[in-house]
C-alpha cells in the first residue's frame, strides 16, 4: 500500500508541508497585494463597450469609464483559474480510464471540488461587475452565461458522484462525464459569443492591451489566485488520503 | 456489420411490438404543446409567437428525448441483457452506433408528428420568414447531437440510482450549446429578418462543429461505461 | 509456460488479482483446469466467486495477474475469447418481448453464426420448446426461460460454458431437465459453474474450488475430495461470512 502523505514528498529538497504553508502565504500575500494595486494604483481604464447604444434600465449606455471595472483583477484570475483546475478534472479523468488507479479518480473529484469553488466565485464577481456596470443583477450574456453552465456541469459532476454506490462504476461514469463536460465548457463560450442574441447585449471589452501597471496587477492577481487553488487542493488530497489510510486499517482489523 | 443491424433491427422489432416507448413520447410531446397554450393563453393579442415559436419546439423535443433516451435503455437492463450483449464477440463500439441510431430514429418519427401538429396549434395563418425547406436542417443536425451524446449519458444515467431524474441534469448543461445553436437558426428562418441567412448558415455550421466534437468524444468513451 | 499445456487446460489462472483501492475483491488466485472438467465453485457470499466468473468471462479486467481461457488471454484475446463462451445465469439474459425464435435469431447474428436456421431449429427441439417457439418469451415460466437461456447458450457451440448460481428459482421439474441438457452436452464442453448447493455443485463437478474473501481456500479434483472433510472446510468458509 502506497503511503503518500504530502510531507512525505520532497520537491527541490522541502518537504510538501512547508510547500504548502509556503504557497498559501505567497497566495495570499499576492492576491491581497493585486488587490491594493487595482483599487488604488491602476489607472482606470475604458470600460466595456456594447456594440450600439442600448437602453438598458432606461439610460443609454455606449461606453463607460469604469471604477467598477476594478474587480476585472479578481474575476479575470478566478476564472481563468476556474478552467484551468477544471482541465485537471478532464486529465485526472483520463488517466484514470487508462490505468483503473483509484489514486487518480481521487484526484479529478478533489480537482473538481477546487473547480466548484473558483467558478461559483467566477460567477459572484462577474454578477457584482455586471450590477456596477449594467445597474441590473443580471445579464444573459456570453461570459455569465459560460459560467453558469459550467457551474452547472460541475454540480451534475458531483450529483452523478452521489447517486452511485459501486466504487468503481462511480470513478469510471465520472472520469467520462468530466471529460465531457470540460469538452463543452469552451465549446459553449464559443457559440453564445459567435451567435449573436437579438436580445442580449454582445458585450466587447476593450482588454487588448494592458498597460504596464495593469499587467502587473493582473499577472500577480493570477499567480496568486493559482496559488490559493493549488493549496486548496493539497490540503483536501491529504485529507482524502487519511481517510484512505483509515479505511485500510479498518479493513485490515478485520480480516 | 450484421451484428449492427441485428441490433438495430431488434430494438425496432421490440418497439413496434410494444409501441411503448414511441406512444409515451408522442403523447408527452401533445401534452407539453397543451401547457404551452397554457402558458401563452394570457400573453396578449399582440404577442408575437413566432418570435419564441423556435424555442418552444425544441424545447418539447428535449423533453421528449429525455424520456425517450431513458426508456431505450431500460429494456437492457431489466432482464441482463447488457450483460449478453457484452458478451457476445461484438467491438463496444458497434453498440453505441446501433443504440444510438437507433434512438435517433425514434427521436425523427416524434419530430414528424411533432412539427406539423405545432405549426397547426400555433403557427397556422403566420408568414414564415424564410424558405421552407430550411427548416428541416436545424432538426436533423440537432437531433443528431442529442441522439449521440443523450445516448452515452442515458447509458450511464440508468445505471446509477436516481436513474430518470439524473438524466435531465447531465443532459442540459451538455446539450446547451447545441440547443442555442439549433434554436438560433431555426428562429433566423422562421422570422426571416434581413441577413436571416447569415445566422442561419453560421448556427448550423456552428450545431455540426458541437456534433463531430462530442460525437467523436462520446464514440471513444462509450467502451468504458458500457463494461462499468 | 510451454507450448502445450496451452492446449491441454481450459482455465489457467495466474496471480488474478481484482482490486479497487484497499477494496479487494480477487486476491492472488492461481489454478490450472483442464479440458473437459467441471469445476463447481463454492463460498461465502462477497467471496470473488461472481467476480471471477466476470473476468474469465471478459465482463471485467484483472488488475493484476493473469488468466487464460482456453488458451487466449482474457484481455489480450477478448473477443476472439468470446466466441467460445457461453453464459448461464440466473437472469436469463433473453428479451421478453420477443418470440423464442426471435431470440435466438439475434444471437445467432451476434455471434455471426453460419447456417443459424438448422442451429436454431436443433436447439430449439434439444431443450423442447419447439413448439412455443414463437411464442414470446414473456409468456414463459421460469423452467421454459432457463431451457431456451441454455439454448442461446450453446448456439456457437462454445468450448467452455459458465453458469452462474443456474438451479436458483427453478422447482424440481426445471431441476431435472437442466440437469439432462447438461448431462446431454457435458463431454464436449468444459464447464465452470458457482453454486451454493453444496451437494448439487459436488455431484456434477470434477474439480471443486472453495473462494473465500478473494482467496482461493481450497482447490482440488474430486477423486482426491473426502467429502465429509470437504463439508466441514465448506461450513467453515461460508461461516466466515463477508470479507
Amino acid at each position: 500500500m502506497t503511503d503518500e502523505t504530502v510531507s512525505q514528498h520532497k520537491f527541490l529538497g522541502i518537504p510538501g508541508n512547508v510547500w504548502t504553508l509556503g504557497m498559501l502565504a505567497i497566495g495570499a500575500i499576492l492576491t491581497t497585494i493585486d488587490f491594493v494595486l487595482a483599487f488604488f494604483y491602476t489607472p482606470l481604464v475604458v470600460g466595456a463597450q456594447v456594440a450600439e447604444t442600448r437602453i438598458i434600465n432606461g439610460i443609454a449606455v455606449s461606453n463607460q469609464l469604469l471604477f467598477s471595472q476594478k474587480i476585472f483583477y479578481f474575476h479575470v484570475p478566478v476564472a481563468i483559474g476556474s478552467f484551468l483546475v477544471f482541465f485537471f478534472t478532464a486529465y485526472y479523468g483520463v488517466r484514470f480510464l487508462m490505468t483503473k488507479e483509484k489514486k487518480f479518480d481521487t484526484r479529478a473529484k478533489i480537482a473538481t471540488e477546487v473547480t466548484l469553488l473558483f467558478v461559483v466565485l467566477t460567477l459572484i464577481t462577474g454578477d457584482i461587475w455586471t450590477r456596477f456596470e449594467w445597474g441590473v443583477w443580471w445579464v444573459w450574456e456570453p461570459r455569465l452565461t459560460t459560467y453558469f453552465i459550467m457551474t452547472l456541469l460541475v454540480i451534475a459532476y458531483f450529483v452523478l458522484r452521489a447517486s452511485i454506490e459501486d466504487e468503481e462504476r462511480r470513478a469510471t461514469y465520472a472520469a467520462v462525464f468530466g471529460i465531457i463536460a470540460f469538452l463543452d465548457a469552451p465549446i459553449s463560450f464559443a457559440i453564445t459569443r459567435l451567435i449573436p442574441s437579438s436580445v442580449h447585449p454582445v458585450v466587447l471589452r476593450s482588454g487588448g492591451g494592458l498597460t504596464g501597471s495593469q499587467l502587473v496587477a493582473f499577472l500577480l492577481g493570477l499567480f496568486g489566485m493559482l496559488m490559493v487553488a493549488w493549496v486548496v487542493y493539497q490540503v483536501r488530497l491529504r485529507e482524502e488520503l487519511a481517510k484512505e489510510r483509515i479505511e485500510a486499517l479498518k479493513a485490515s482489523l478485520e480480516g | 456489420m450484421r451484428q449492427f443491424k441485428a441490433i438495430l433491427k431488434k430494438d425496432i422489432v421490440m418497439e413496434l411490438r410494444t409501441k411503448e416507448m414511441l406512444t409515451s413520447m408522442g403523447l408527452y410531446a401533445v401534452l407539453v404543446l397543451v401547457v404551452y397554450q397554457i402558458a401563452l393563453s394570457q400573453a396578449g393579442a399582440s404577442f408575437d409567437v413566432l418570435r419564441i415559436a423556435a424555442g418552444l419546439l425544441w424545447l418539447a423535443i428535449i423533453f421528449t428525448s429525455l424520456l425517450g433516451l431513458n426508456r431505450s435503455l431500460v429494456h437492457e437492463k431489466d432482464q441482463g441483457c447488457l450483460d449478453a450483449l457484452l458478451l457476445a464477440p461484438i467491438d463496444r463500439p458497434v453498440i453505441f452506433f446501433a443504440k444510438a441510431i437507433g434512438n435517433l430514429i425514434f427521436l425523427s418519427v416524434v419530430e414528424v408528428i411533432v412539427l406539423p401538429l405545432f405549426y397547426f396549434f400555433f403557427l397556422a395563418g403566420k408568414t414564415i420568414g424564410g424558405p421552407i425547406w430550411m427548416i428541416p436542417l436545424p432538426m436533423i443536425i440537432g437531433s443528431i447531437g442529442i441522439a449521440g451524446v443523450g445516448t452515452l449519458l442515458a447509458t450511464m444515467s440508468v445505471n446509477t440510482n436516481g436513474k430518470d431524474l439524473i438524466l435531465p441534469v447531465l443532459f442540459i448543461p451538455i446539450m446547451f450549446p447545441l440547443l442555442y445553436a439549433s434554436v438560433a437558426a431555426t428562429t433566423a428562418v422562421l422570422i426571416g429578418d434581413p441577413g436571416y441567412a447569415t445566422v442561419y448558415w453560421n448556427s448550423l455550421a456552428l450545431g455540426a462543429g458541437y456534433d463531430a466534437i462530442m460525437l467523436l468524444a462520446a464514440y471513444g468513451l462509450y467502451e468504458f461505461i458500457i463494461g462499468a | 509456460m510451454t507450448d502445450t499445456s496451452t492446449t491441454e487446460f481450459a482455465l489457467e489462472v495466474r496471480d488474478l488479482s481484482r482490486t479497487f483501492g484497499a477494496r479487494k475483491a480477487l486476491d492472488g488466485v492461481s489454478f490450472d483446469l483442464p479440458k473437459g472438467a467441471f469445476l463447481s465453485i463454492f463460498g461465502p457470499n462477497g467471496a470473488g466467486k461472481t467476480t471471477m466468473l466476470k473476468v474469465l468471462s471478459t465482463l471485467t479486467s484483472p488488475s493484476k495477474g493473469t488468466a487464460k481461457v482456453m488458451g487466449l488471454d482474457v484481455v489480450a484475446d477478448a473477443v476472439l475469447l468470446r466466441e467460445q463462451i457461453g453464459f448461464i445465469s440466473h437472469n436469463p439474459l433473453l428479451y421478453p418481448d420477443l418470440t423464442a425464435e426471435e431470440n435466438l435469431q439475434f444471437f445467432a447474428d451476434l455471434y455471426c453464426i453460419p447456417d443459424p436456421e438448422a442451429r436454431i431449429d436443433e436447439l430449439l427441439t434439444s431443450v423442447e420448446l419447439e413448439h412455443r417457439r414463437l411464442d414470446a418469451v414473456r409468456t414463459f415460466s421460469r423452467g421454459m426461460t432457463q431451457r431456451l437461456s441454455i439454448a442461446r447458450a450453446l448456439l456457437a457451440r462454445p468450448d467452455v460454458i459458465f453458469l452462474d448460481e443456474p438451479y436458483s428459482g427453478l422447482d424440481p421439474h426445471a431441476m431435472d431437465i437442466l440437469d439432462n441438457l447438461v448431462a446431454q452436452v457435458r463431454d464436449q464442453h468444459t464447464f465452470v459453474m458457482i453454486s451454493h448447493d453444496l451437494a448439487k455443485g459436488l455431484e456434477l463437478c470434477s474439480h471443486a474450488l472453495i473462494l473465500a474473501k478473494g482467496k482461493v481456500v481450497l482447490f482440488e479434483e474430486k477423486e482426491a475430495i473426502d467429502t465429509e472433510a470437504f463439508s466441514a472446510t465448506y461450513r467453515a468458509t461460508v461461516g466466515m461470512g463477508v470479507s
